[in-house]
């Protein structure tokens, strides 16, 4: 682009002498259904816009506007005469160039049967803002805002597949296993107390007989007693807390005393059956 | 001019250790010979008064070289060669891929001209129109050719100071394909468009070319001027679509009455950008364990209440430094074994500047799961961190222990145990006065 600069200058130096300005004549849309049916048809005011204008999936829009020099009054043909597309929320656009006569005269037709590709794409409800750009190298430039314009809903643009790990992406939960559920402890205390029968035919039936324990208290046979006991508390220690090793350990001091005593015991309770005898 | 350089001078010696990037500060720019380097001094020398070491070199010459022995020699390359078409073997546009493989920055300036790197920047998602199409506009109405537009600056992207004023530029525009790896920095203004025409007799061609299909007409504001792209694994390159926009003449061009043009404050958040020195974060720390405990384990149980934290510095230009960050609030954590099982955010913890921290409950299914941060956003480094950790049902003596459905049992073997140690007890201390009795009056 070096080269052409001074080629620009020049023009724009022209220009600047005599930038006239560019002014819309009888621009007017016309909305059509699909049987050819003329469903509204108004002229466009650039000072004041006109109430949104809704397409069906089947209609189509007809623009019609000439564009002159306001000084001379003649008709030009503009280098750029755009129709600018714009979705204000989304952000999408859409820029469809307008065939414009040498005379000046335009003319643009949408049919909703056959879009062009220039439209954005469109959501339910929000309406695409529909704006006249017209610029040229000899004129000053005009910008004109025609109008909104509902379309029906379109695909969505399309997405790259890994678009969605550059947003958070939606809390994933785990479900746990429920619980695992126990019967009703009220159940479990009634077969507790269900189990301790036997106890009381046991007891009633001791206290029927009434035995007697004269040798309980003495001193060959108690020791014993007492080392029964103490393996018995071991049993339960080990229930509770004890570990293997550490119960072998015990059990195993504890066999020593209890293998002495025993010996001592059941040899008194032989001398006793024999001296009796 | 001498006031200028008195005033570098100062600079210099007061700020020698600013605004560094934070991969390094060698830069080469490969400047093409029609380009003059005083063109674009306010450009260079506001990149050595950050303190970057600039080394000069014309496309044609083969050193210094990029690559040597498969390793980068400089951090960052300018490429300002954008009507070059011949290029030394080792800045062609294979090698320049593999220079982003060695997590080298890249600035590449284009024109309308078609040269090796049009052809490089497809590799990038990027749409080129035909060649000798510049851009043009019309508007706003102004003394300057139109080719060379003023164009506003948005004020969403995070890379660009608030409130600049209009930028100068003159150049190609591109279309951005679909690819979420592009980072656009400045859109083409709404009424801007690709032409090669230069009289209004143009308008017609600009109609054909439309019609034709595909990317038949550049124009809009979804059009990128200057657009940057985040490599996989690190390394940024800006595509610029021309390099007028950096030089001394547009920075120095009013944008309106009385008002300086946006652009040297716009080239310098560019450059920063795509020298690491914005928007750069790094994880530095990540660790696990038990709710509980300070420890983390090896391998954790199932249903367990996991603690995971992670520290997050971002890199400060003016002191050079990773600083802690706790500005990331939407940061998210996946527990996963082959899919993710558990996704929650990491919210920063409060008190702690740079600590982002969660606790959750561990899955009911065993096996070797992972924590993944993976957080991408345009822009931003992306932060990507995975930790292996198994998780293992648990060991016999982990389940509970006393249940109430088993009290009858606990009930029946007590009950066992005391009774054999009160029938013993009964047996070893009772006596047989009356077996003796019945015995004695048999023999009668």
């Amino acid at each position: 682009m070096y080269s052409l600069r001074p080629l620009f200058w020049l023009l724009l130096a022209v220009a600047a002498v005599q930038a006239s300005v560019l002014s819309l004549q009888s621009p007017r849309f016309t909305i059509l259904s699909s049987s050819a049916e003329q469903l509204r048809s108004e002229p466009l005011s650039v000072t004041q816009k006109p109430a949104p204008l809704t397409l069906g999936a089947s209609d189509a829009l007809k623009l019609t506007f000439q564009v002159l020099d306001k000084d001379e009054g003649k008709g030009v043909q503009p280098h750029q005469t755009f129709l600018r597309f714009y979705d204000e929320i989304s952000g999408e656009e859409g820029i469809q160039p307008v065939r414009v006569t040498s005379g000046g005269k335009a003319k643009f037709e949408l049919n909703m049967a056959r879009p062009p590709a220039s439209i954005p794409p469109t959501s339910a409800g929000i309406p695409l803002k529909v704006e006249l750009i017209i610029g040229s190298f000899v004129h000053s430039p005009l910008k004109v805002e025609l109008f909104e314009l509902f379309l029906p809903e379109s695909h969505p643009a399309p997405q790259h597949p890994d678009e969605a790990s550059f947003h958070p992406l939606p809390p994933i939960h785990h479900t746990f296993r429920p619980e695992q559920k126990l019967p009703p402890r009220i159940i479990s205390a009634v077969s507790a107390v269900l189990v301790l029968a036997p106890w009381v035919v046991l007891v009633g039936l001791w206290g029927h007989i009434r035995p007697s324990v004269p040798y309980l208290l003495s001193p060959s046979i108690l020791p014993f007693i007492v080392t029964l006991g103490a393996f018995e508390t071991l049993l339960v220690w080990y229930w509770v807390d004890l570990k293997l090793g550490q119960v072998l350990l015990y059990g195993g001091i504890l066999s020593v005393f209890a293998a002495l005593a025993g010996r001592q015991a059941l040899a008194t309770k032989g001398d006793l059956r024999v001296g009796r005898k | 001019m001498f006031v200028r350089w008195a005033l570098l001078l100062v600079l210099g010696l007061v700020s020698w250790a600013t605004a560094k990037s934070s991969t390094g500060d060698s830069v080469l720019v490969i400047l093409e010979p029609n380009l003059d380097k005083d063109n674009f001094s306010i450009f260079f020398d506001g990149l050595r008064e950050k303190g970057y070491d600039l080394t000069f070199r014309s496309p044609k010459d083969t050193h210094p070289p990029v690559l040597e022995h498969e390793h980068a020699q400089f951090s960052h390359v300018i490429l300002f060669a954008p009507e070059t078409k011949i290029f030394a073997s080792d800045i062609t546009p294979q090698s320049l891929v593999t220079l982003l493989s060695k997590n080298t920055n890249l600035l590449i300036a284009l024109s309308p001209k078609q040269t090796p790197l049009t052809s490089l920047a497809p590799e990038f998602s990027l749409v080129l129109p035909p060649p000798g199409t510049p851009l043009i506009s019309h508007f706003p109405e102004r003394d300057t050719p139109a080719t060379v537009i003023p164009v506003n600056v948005s004020s969403s992207s995070p890379i660009l100071t608030q409130g600049l004023a209009p930028v100068w530029f003159s150049g190609i525009p591109f279309s951005l394909q679909n690819n979420p790896l592009l980072v656009p920095i400045l859109n083409a203004p709404p009424e801007s468009f690709a032409s090669d025409s230069e009289s209004d007799n143009g308008a017609d061609s600009i109609v054909e070319a439309a019609d034709k299909g595909g990317e038949g007409l550049w124009a809009g504001s979804q059009l990128g001027l200057v657009t940057g792209f985040h490599a996989l694994g690190g390394p940024r390159v800006t595509w610029v679509g021309g390099v007028d926009i950096f030089s001394d003449e547009y920075i120095q061009k009013e944008v309106a009455k009385g008002v300086e043009s946006g652009n040297e404050q716009f080239i310098a958040d560019v450059a920063a950008w795509t020298f690491q020195e914005s928007l750069a974060l790094r994880i530095d720390s990540v660790s696990h364990r038990r709710l509980n405990e300070t420890e983390p384990r090896e391998t954790y149980t199932t249903n367990d209440q996991l603690v995971f934290s992670t520290h997050i510095s971002k890199y400060n230009p003016e002191t050079a430094a990773w600083e802690p960050y706790s500005g990331i609030d939407d940061l998210q954590l996946e527990f996963t074994m082959l899919d993710p099982h558990i996704r929650t955010s990491l919210p920063p913890v409060p008190g702690t500047p740079g600590e982002y921290s969660v606790t959750f409950r561990a899955p009911d299914r065993h096996g070797v799961f992972k924590f993944v941060i993976n957080h991408k956003r345009k822009g931003w480094t992306h932060l990507q961190s995975s930790t292996v950790v198994p998780v293992v049902p648990p060991r016999h003596d982990e389940y509970p222990r006393f249940l109430s459905a088993a009290w009858p049992y606990y009930v029946g073997a007590i009950s066992t145990s005391l009774g054999f140690f009160l029938f013993s007890a009964l047996w070893l201390a009772g006596d047989d006065r009356e077996s003796k009795k019945t015995k004695g009056s048999k023999t009668e």
